[in-house]
């Protein structure tokens, strides 16, 4: 069985999530991009809670930080805190460039801290290489309850 | 006893009557009818003044007539059986009043005058020497009225300034939160008019393409110019460290970052041993970046040859930046550093005009000063002050 | 003699495997000072300031450190968990590189917070590509906790 990567962008800028899908478009990865626009959503995706009930748990998650309702600090400790969540890695993919905010997402747990850059070119490269670097790079977590490591799964 | 002349009374508690040169409200404490009758005379005779007055003997009466009716001038005398006149000051002070205090006595000793001033008595006068003691009470009035108008001015002042800096304060922070907040949709526009050109190009009619050709180019323009806004804006906020700064590892960094600038056009920068300033290092290095970016821009048909120099200056170091550049005509020499004036238009060199900006509210916030000096042939030598070393301690804290 | 600081920390008991690493960061100008630590007690004392590295500095943590898992006296993973279990060490950014393919290292590791995990390729060309390419990500595209990765001032006119 052959699945392809899934890519969990939480943003609450549709137009940012439009940005990342056009980036990864026509890439010879064919990431799976499911997105959801608040940290309540977040949430109930990853925990597949009613709609999401069929959803599969994503290999990494693209998270803003400044999201209504619940923001990406606070999803971000929910799924440290949670055994079934606290090992998918997840990559903050911010606008901000304050010490505080880099300081803080380290902290909570934030495997790496990527700035969303202002420039079109520059913004297609950035998610281009987190793709390349978490996907074909390096070694994902097997996802919990099918004991299958990605590389297994991905059978090329 | 009270003795009244035809004079307008003020309403309780208020301030009293302005006084033109005649009209006077005097509160005398005094327990020999005869002595008071004697100080009204002396005031009225000769000095001319139109007296309305009011005569109390104990101190709690004192109290109550200073309160009620504020005079404009306390006669006391110095002895008062039970209690002293200089006992009138404390309650002046206690209600907090300032009213004039003359003590009027018989005999007073040397020590016991001084006394009576050192408590805060305006002057003194001798029974038997009240001729005086009109010009006494114009000198004490007189005083009066120019510590009223000095603690009026110094309210004004302090208020104005209070009102400058909270304004100051404002315009800050809109700067700040205005570029700030700008950017995030600017950021979609810019991002959306490039991927429109670049999805589209071709696919709808020319015209599509050259106008969204105009729209992505203005938007890309507004980025930059508010990200220089934010820039402008941020100098003087918090967050900016201040220290020793070696100005040659900082020029070193900026030099390698305008490396592939210098190459394409072949630019030579030279420099001498440069010394350490008391700032900020990214303000320095905005300054020098800012500075020898424009050499290299505002360059004529040589490439351009560049000097960093520095020399000791009273309290501080001149720093210049010259070069063989196009230069600037002396009548632009300030208004340059002035945000978004630009010389030349935007087809000719690139740039929106707010670098020099920049560095003159960085230098002046560091006591510094930034001018531009023509150089002899052609091209122009930027030179700006900053300090060697911080504020001494003894100054008390600064930053 | 006091210590150097360090940009990255490379633990590593494979003088191969260290000797390649150390290449590819020093051919991509990665880094300045690389330290390489041969054993888990000796990476766990450089980190947490101790010991022989009793002059290091909390403040001054490295951008990086590559750690393999198998590891003479303290194993990899419990460096790891030592490391990301104290709020003075556990924003420095770890990235395993081992030989193990073990799905349990996998789980455990990203569990104890490893900020990712690489296998190391058993060619030595393509174990270079890999400590490149996880340079560069990781000191490059990632932004760091001493934010400024090659930063001057904006170039304004």
């Amino acid at each position: 069985m052959k699945l392809l990567p899934e890519l969990l962008v939480v943003d609450d800028n549709p137009a940012d999530v439009a940005l990342v899908s056009e980036a990864l478009a026509g890439g010879l990865r064919h990431t799976k991009i499911n997105s959801v626009g608040d940290g309540v959503e977040a949430m109930a995706f990853l925990n597949r809670r009613e709609k999401y009930a069929n959803s599969l748990r994503p290999d990494l998650v693209l998270l803003d930080l400044n999201l209504p309702k619940k923001d990406g600090l606070a999803v971000l400790a929910a799924m440290k805190a949670n055994p079934d969540l606290r090992r998918i890695p997840v990559v903050i993919f911010s606008t901000s460039q304050l010490r505080k905010d880099v300081v803080r997402s380290y902290e909570v747990g934030a495997n790496c801290y990527v700035r969303k850059p202002g420039n079109l070119n520059e913004f297609f490269a950035a998610v281009k290489s987190v793709e390349e670097f978490w996907f074909n790079f390096v070694n994902l977590p097997p996802k919990e309850n099918d004991g299958l490591s990605n590389h297994e799964r991905i059978a090329d | 006893m009270t003795v009244t002349a035809a004079a307008p009374a003020a309403a309780a508690g208020s301030e009293p009557l302005p006084s033109n040169s005649t009209q006077l409200r005097v509160l005398i404490v005094e327990d020999s009818p005869l002595d008071s009758e004697l100080m009204l005379h002396g005031l009225q005779r000769g000095g001319g003044f139109d007296v309305t007055c009011d005569v109390v003997q104990t101190a709690s009466a004192f109290r109550e007539g200073v309160k009620k009716n504020p005079p404009e001038i306390v006669l006391a005398d110095y002895n008062l059986g039970e209690w002293k006149g200089v006992e009138t000051l404390e309650i002046l002070r206690q209600e907090g009043l300032d009213i004039p205090v003359i003590i009027v006595t018989g005999a007073l000793g040397d020590v016991a005058a001084v006394e009576c001033i050192k408590q805060g008595a305006t002057d003194y006068v001798l029974k038997d020497g009240l001729t005086r003691l009109p010009e006494v009470v114009r000198r004490a009035l007189r005083e009066k009225k120019e510590r009223n108008l000095r603690r009026q001015a110094e309210q004004d002042l302090a208020r104005k300034v209070d009102e400058l800096a909270r304004s100051n304060a404002d315009l800050e922070q809109f700067a700040y939160v205005a570029s700030h907040d700008l950017q995030e949709p600017l950021r979609m526009v810019t991002a959306y008019t490039q991927l429109l050109a670049e999805r589209y190009a071709g696919k709808l009619d020319a015209n599509a393409d050259k106008y969204i050709g105009y729209a992505s180019e203005g938007a890309q323009r507004m980025q930059v110019l508010i990200q220089d806004l934010l820039a402008f804006s941020r100098v003087g906020r918090n967050g900016f460290t201040h220290g020793n700064v070696d100005c040659n590892s900082v020029l070193e960094e900026v030099l390698t970052s305008l490396a592939p600038a210098m190459q394409e056009c072949g630019a030579v920068v030279t420099h001498d041993a440069l010394p350490s300033v008391w700032a900020d290092r990214t303000q320095v290095a905005q300054i020098f970046q800012n500075l020898i970016g424009n050499a290299i821009k505002f360059r004529g048909q040589e490439p351009p040859v560049i000097a960093v120099e520095a020399e000791q200056a009273d309290q501080c170091w001149r720093f210049s930046v010259s070069d063989n550049g196009i230069g600037i005509a002396p009548e632009y020499a300030e208004t340059i550093f002035v945000v978004f004036q630009r010389l030349r238009a935007r087809t000719e060199y690139p740039g929106n005009g707010i670098g020099l900006a920049i560095c003159k509210k960085i230098i002046e916030h560091n006591g510094g000063r930034i001018w531009v000096e023509p150089q002899a042939g052609s091209g122009s030598s930027f030179k700006f002050t900053l300090p060697g070393h911080g504020p001494d301690p003894a100054d008390g804290a600064r930053s | 003699m006091k210590t150097r600081e360090a940009d990255i920390l490379l633990v590593e008991d494979s003088q191969n495997d260290a000797d390649l690493a150390i290449h590819a960061l020093r051919h991509e100008n990665l880094a300045n000072n690389i330290f390489i630590a041969r054993d888990g007690e000796e990476a766990l004392d450089f980190l947490f300031c101790r010991g022989p590295f009793a002059d290091r500095s909390f403040d001054n943590p490295p951008r990086l450190v590559l750690l393999d898992l198998k590891l003479p006296k303290i194993d990899g993973l419990e460096v790891l968990k030592q490391v990301k279990s104290d709020p003075r060490t556990n924003k420095i950014p770890i990235v395993i590189l081992t030989s193990s393919k073990e799905d349990r290292d996998l789980i455990v590791s990203y569990g104890l917070g490893v900020n990712s995990y690489i296998q190391k390729p058993v060619d030595f060309d393509q174990f270079r590509e890999t400590v490149k390419t996880v340079g560069l990500y990781w000191l490059v595209v990632n932004q760091q906790l001493n934010g400024v990765k090659k930063a001057t001032a904006q170039v304004s006119s």
